[in-house]
């Protein structure tokens, strides 16, 4: 069997009719299965990687349907970064939702892990395709899958956070259908690579147009504001490791697919300024809104909010450094939220009181889980010698080497901001008097595991950060070509 | 390895296991730390050279880490300091909680000076620049059990306002002048005040905020009176003068150029050193607390090392580097002797103990040539300095009236250094302060090395004015002639100051001597409440001793000053900041279809604009 | 938008207008039920509009004058350059399948909405704001 690129999709997909079938024969399937997957997903990213880095793009078409008139996946150093990215933090994930109790009101735990493996596919998916439609396709399977998730718990709060995201989210998909309308008829593909190749004979007012569409459910996708009004209760509201799942996967995907179709398929002049101004304004709004918060995990949500502004300030920037420090940020965020949401769960789990109070002087109960936490908002703030610090410098240097004196105080100030939130939080946790009721809720071993991974990554990044960087600088230079995408799909 | 990069793993790596080794066995964690830093400062005076480089390559960019005779007078204090303070820390912090985590983050705090001193390149100043800042602020808020947000989140606020401002500094010099590395930046004129003026000026602020100068001192009072003592030590001895660092080093263009752009910013960052000294030491007056005064005074004497680096002449930076090694050695011990007073009798707060002087007779010393010191008297250290800068200001720079500013600021001094003398230990004996026992050893021995540095630099200043001329020389400036012994100003007069040592040591014990010899027969050993009140009889329970505002005429006299209350403009600007961010956050809604209406008057927007926007 | 008129000029034939017509109404008045109805139903039918909408709208983009369906069948194998575009119907299957997935979905949360706040009002539905 030849590792080729659909088997990312179809992995999971498979995965999550599989655990339907076997729960009914052995009880635990339905908790093993999805870590066997993941493991394969990442056996396949280090098994194609070296191809793709080595060939420049990996191109596959499905069923045989040559591009541009099937579907084609592609791998290129971008988006095959980003899927072993994805594969391994969901590999950490589900190591630290392994023993997972949906508890309370919960379903089984076979619905949460179907829906799972389909949202981690859906996403992947996302990442990988060559194709208007099946991109479509694909975020609507993220798209319900997560409306899904974010009402497991059967209280009140998760049916009205998921009924706002069908919401918003319903509009991304009618808006995208109209962008992909308007393309469909003035371009005649459906094909990435191909309308890019025809995108100069479109009249402007049409091209724009559709941009403009695509911007808009793309941007909910991506947690632009002012479409990111969801955000915020979708992530407080989901269990801990779809929390944790929508911060490091869904958001990428959201931010690939805006990302692509505005570089790779548009060639329409001032989405870079449009891109720097509207991450800006996301940035402010959300980091503003962070330090008001009295529920943790809803600050953590519009923390993510606040990253995602910055990622797209860097890719309106544009230039080579830019790029590599939005990616490196992507990658970043990926890792520090994920392991945020982790050890915030823990503290949520372990107190009663839900809102930060609860979290006074946990850390004699958690001191382990306490130190990650604490580390990663350091982390996250971009505190040397974590990794944190890199993308931030680089982005400013990039920002730099445009003179844009404005954007870069901007972006500090919101940095100070963002400091003044976090550091709370660690001083709560530290050094106030534990006065809560609680129960005790231990971290297992596998949490511990896996909590532990992400942040030895954080800090072996932080002190060398050499190590990717060169995977990094091929991703961004894949992205900026955009002549060899064409070429190398349509041939 | 490098020798360099050797301290470096050592102080790291002992913070870590330090960290953990607490889990294992409390007493472990203060001699692991202590052996920690012994063997780092060990190493580095043994091993260490003057021109040792380490170059290598980090993610894209070159770092290099040198060492140079500048940063070389630098780690004179920073590991001299901190070694003694480890080794007072040792007693001082026994028995209180979380020793783990104070020694790691003193460890790390450690290892970020050292790396700021040595950086060679502007990411790694900025990389061990923020590490130091924040294992500092973990510091700051070891002490607080409820009120964090007013302290350590002030203190960070202030240093990250100052590290961004750096950073942005930074990515700037790399923009205009193609490098990272301090030492082509000024070869280039980085940091000169003719173009690009806002990279020296951000540079300033970040380094300044750090000196606590004014008006961004705010942090220093609290910050340094509600950490550990043996933190504080290090705190204002050795972290402030990583400020001053910054800044002699960010003033060099403009000392060695004397370009007419950085003039202006001269005579700013003067009087801005002279307004810190001044309101300083006023506060410091009207303190009660020992801890605060003393934290006051630290911000005063850092406005007199600044007002020395503006004047931008040799003799200026002179004074300014003999202060800070000065500064370092004598604060470093009245921190000491206030978390000896603390540790022994429980409270620092002078209204409520006094007349200590019997208890605690070595601490008295310690205090008293301190004290001595920081007033700039004779034959002790001190004087050499104030000296110092009141010649580089009256004859060099034609600051007359910064001179008078910072005259009128050193004898206030000698009030707040009276103040706490008197306040701790002299005075009438209390009744609660009956019982306390002198400091341990472990405490003493610091203390007493750092009152021998005070007294040694009275007698020979040239110990200190060596490396710091090399240290000149390494910024740039010609050779600066000195001697060992004496002081001479431009007019050719020498002062000869072992002759003065001699003299009044000569004259002390003569004195001491007669009186004694001569009144053997009259004299007889009293209690201190006699000597305090002089033979005249008083009750029990009345208190003599004046310890409430105690310096009221003079709060009366200079009500003006008062007035302008930095702490309070600064929090009216936080409230307001909170207030407005509050007023922001509505747009969240929490209704669904609001947020529905968002999106589609943004798409309508972008519709109907969208030949301005994309074109 | 004068290009929108332009090519309602080009088609004259009085059907496509209609279809064209129709759909755009149709997004319009799914869009005034999502946006200004406060009944959650009232909500999820403007949604479920919307979908029937854009999905007319794309099978009438794919209209080629005089074209035939878009099937071989036994022959008719040459029919090929004279069927309509069948991409477009092959986008719109997949558009109705999605929107009846989230339609079904919209239903039940507003089903477990109604129980626990007794009310289908969506203003009254904001316990997460800020």
């Amino acid at each position: 069997m030849v590792i080729s690129p659909v088997h990312y999709i179809v992995a999971p997909l498979l995965a999550a009719f599989a655990i339907a079938l076997l729960s009914k024969i052995y009880k635990n399937a339905a908790r093993i299965v999805p870590g066997i997957v993941l493991f394969y997903n990442i056996v396949i990213s280090l098994v194609l990687m070296p191809q793709v880095l080595e060939k420049g793009m990996i191109s596959e078409v499905i069923a045989g349907w040559e591009a541009p008139w099937g579907i084609n996946l592609v791998l290129t150093p971008f988006s095959g970064f980003l899927t072993t990215a994805v594969s391994v933090i969901g590999f950490a994930i589900w190591l630290y939702g392994y023993k997972f109790k949906v508890r309370l009101q919960g379903g089984e735990v076979k619905y949460y892990e179907i829906l799972q493996m389909m949202m981690i596919a859906g996403s992947l998916g996302v990442i990988i395709t060559g194709d208007l439609f099946n991109m479509f396709v694909f975020i609507e399977i993220v798209g319900i899958t997560a409306y899904s998730l974010t009402a497991f718990y059967r209280g009140r709060d998760g049916a009205e956070a998921s009924f706002k995201y069908l919401l918003i989210g319903s509009l991304a998909s009618i808006f995208l259908l109209m962008g992909i309308l308007i393309i469909y008829t003035q371009t005649g593909s459906l094909n990435m690579a191909q309308i890019a190749e025809r995108m100069p004979m479109v009249p402007q007012t049409m091209k724009v147009t559709a941009l403009i569409f695509f911007l808009i459910a793309l941007g909910i996708e991506a947690e632009m504001f002012p479409m990111n009004g969801w955000a915020p209760d979708a992530y407080s509201q989901a269990p801990s490791p779809t929390s944790a799942v929508f911060a490091a996967v869904v958001s990428v995907a959201g931010v690939y697919a805006l990302i692509r179709v505005t570089f790779t398929v548009f060639d329409v002049e001032g989405v870079h300024q449009y891109l720097i101004v509207m991450g800006f304004v996301t940035m402010l709004v959300a980091e503003i809104s962070a330090v008001a918060q009295v529920n943790l995990k809803r600050m953590l949500a519009y923390s993510s909010l606040g990253q995602m502004g910055l990622v797209l300030i860097a890719f309106g920037i544009g230039s080579h450094l830019a790029v590599f420090g939005a990616i490196f940020l992507m990658l970043n965020h990926a890792v520090i939220k994920a392991l945020l949401f982790m050890s915030g769960s823990y503290f949520i789990y372990n107190s009663d009181d839900k809102r930060l109070i609860g979290l006074n002087g946990i850390h004699k109960r958690l001191p382990f889980v306490s130190a990650i936490f604490s580390i990663a908002a350091f982390a996250i703030i971009g505190f040397p010698p974590f990794s944190g610090f890199w993308s931030k410098f680089y982005i400013l240097i990039a920002a730099g080497d445009e003179n844009m004196i404005f954007l870069i105080i901007g972006i500090l100030m919101v940095t100070i901001i963002e400091l003044v939130y976090y550091l709370r939080t660690v001083a709560r946790i530290y050094f106030y008097k534990d006065e809560v009721e609680h129960t005790e809720h231990k971290p297992s071993i596998n949490a511990i595991v896996a909590m532990s991974f992400l942040t030895l990554f954080i800090i072996v990044i932080g002190i060398y950060p050499n190590l990717i960087t060169g995977y990094l600088h091929q991703a961004a230079d894949s992205l900026l070509d955009k002549a060899s995408y064409i070429q190398h799909i349509l041939k | 390895m490098n020798t360099l990069t050797i301290i470096l793993l050592i102080l790291t790596i002992g913070a870590a296991f330090t960290y953990f080794i607490n889990a294992v066995n409390h007493k472990l964690t203060a001699i692991s730390a202590f052996v920690t830093i012994t063997i780092a400062t060990g190493y580095f005076f043994g091993l260490a050279e003057l021109g040792d480089q380490f170059k290598f390559a980090l993610g894209d960019f070159s770092m290099q880490w040198g060492l140079n005779a500048f940063s070389y007078y630098f780690i004179y204090i920073v590991l001299g300091l901190s070694w003694l303070a480890l080794l007072y820390s040792i007693a001082y912090m026994e028995g209180k909680a979380r020793l783990g985590y104070y020694y790691g983050a003193f460890l790390l705090t450690i290892a970020g000076m050292f790396g700021v001193v040595i950086s060679q390149d502007f990411i790694s100043l900025f990389i061990f620049w923020e590490i130091m800042t924040w294992a500092s602020f973990l510091l700051v808020i070891y002490n607080y059990y409820y009120n964090i947000k007013t302290e350590g989140m002030k203190y960070m606020i202030f240093s990250a306002i100052g590290a961004y401002a750096m950073l942005t500094a930074i990515v700037f010099i790399h923009h205009y002048y193609g490098t990272f590395l301090i030492g082509e930046a000024l070869s280039k004129g980085a940091f000169s005040f003719n173009q690009h003026i806002f990279i020296p000026i951000f540079l300033l602020l970040g380094f300044g905020i750090k000196a606590a100068v004014m008006p961004f001192h705010v942090w220093a009072p609290g910050a340094y009176a509600k950490t550990p003592m043996s933190f504080t030590a290090v705190f204002s001895g050795a972290l402030s003068k990583m400020g001053i660092f910054g800044i002699a080093l960010v003033f060099s263009t403009y000392y060695i150029t004397h370009n007419a752009g950085g003039f202006i910013a001269s005579q700013i960052l003067a009087w801005m050193g002279g307004i810190t000294a001044v309101m300083g030491t006023i506060y410091a007056l009207i303190q009660t607390d020992a801890k605060r005064l003393l934290a006051y005074s630290s911000v005063a004497q850092l406005g007199y090392i600044v007002v020395g680096l503006s004047t931008g002449t040799k003799l200026g930076i002179m004074a300014a580097l003999y202060l800070a090694v000065l500064h370092a050695a004598f604060k470093g011990a009245l921190f000491m002797v206030a978390g000896a007073v603390e540790k022994q009798a429980g409270t620092t707060d002078m209204t409520k103990i006094s007349g200590l002087i019997k208890r605690m007779p070595w601490t008295f010393l310690v205090a008293l040539i301190s004290i001595i010191t920081l007033a700039g008297v004779p034959p002790l250290g001190g004087f050499v300095g104030k000296w110092l800068i009141y010649e580089a200001l009256i004859t060099e720079s034609n600051n007359y009236f910064l001179a008078i500013v910072i005259f009128f600021s050193s004898t206030a001094a000698f009030l707040y250094s009276y103040r706490f003398l008197f306040g701790l230990f002299l005075g009438q004996e209390e009744e609660e302060t009956k019982d306390v026992k002198e400091a341990p050893v472990t405490m003493l021995i610091p203390m007493l090395m750092l009152s021998f540095v005070s007294i040694i630099t009275g007698v020979m200043p040239g110990l200190v004015f060596n490396p710091a001329a090399k240290a000149m020389n390494a910024l740039g400036f010609a050779d600066t002639n000195w001697d060992m012994t004496s002081l001479s100003n431009i007019w050719g007069n020498t002062t000869d100051l072992s002759l003065i040592g001699i003299f009044i040591i000569i004259v002390f014990i003569l004195g001491f001597a007669v009186l004694t010899l001569k009144g053997r027969k009259k004299t007889k050993s009293v209690g201190t409440k006699d000597i305090s009140s002089s033979g005249e009889l008083w009750k029990e329970g009345e208190n003599w001793t004046f310890q409430q505002d105690f310096f009221k005429p003079f709060q009366r006299a200079a009500a003006p000053l008062y007035k302008f209350d930095m702490d309070k403009i600064w929090s009216d600007m936080g409230n307001a900041l909170e207030a407005f961010f509050g007023f922001f956050r509505k747009v969240y809604t929490g209704n669904g279809q609001t947020y529905a209406i968002y999106v589609i008057a943004f798409l309508a927007i972008l519709l109907i604009f969208k030949d301005y926007i994309f074109n | 938008m004068m290009e929108f008129s332009e090519i309602f000029f080009k088609y004259k034939d009085l059907i496509t207008v209609a279809v064209y017509g129709t759909a755009i109404m149709l997004i319009i008045i799914g869009l005034y039920g999502v946006l200004l109805k406060k009944h959650l139903v009232k909500i999820a039918i403007g949604l479920t509009i919307m979908d029937s909408g854009i999905n007319l709208l794309f099978v009438a983009v794919g209209y080629i004058q005089n074209g035939t369906a878009p099937i071989f069948s036994p022959g008719h194998e040459g029919d090929a350059i004279r069927m309509v575009d069948p991409v477009p119907q092959a986008l719109v299957l997949t558009a109705i399948v999605i929107g009846f997935a989230v339609t079904a979905l919209a239903l039940s949360l507003i089903i477990r909405l109604y129980k626990h706040h007794h009310t289908a009002n969506i203003d009254q539905i904001n316990s997460l704001k800020w």
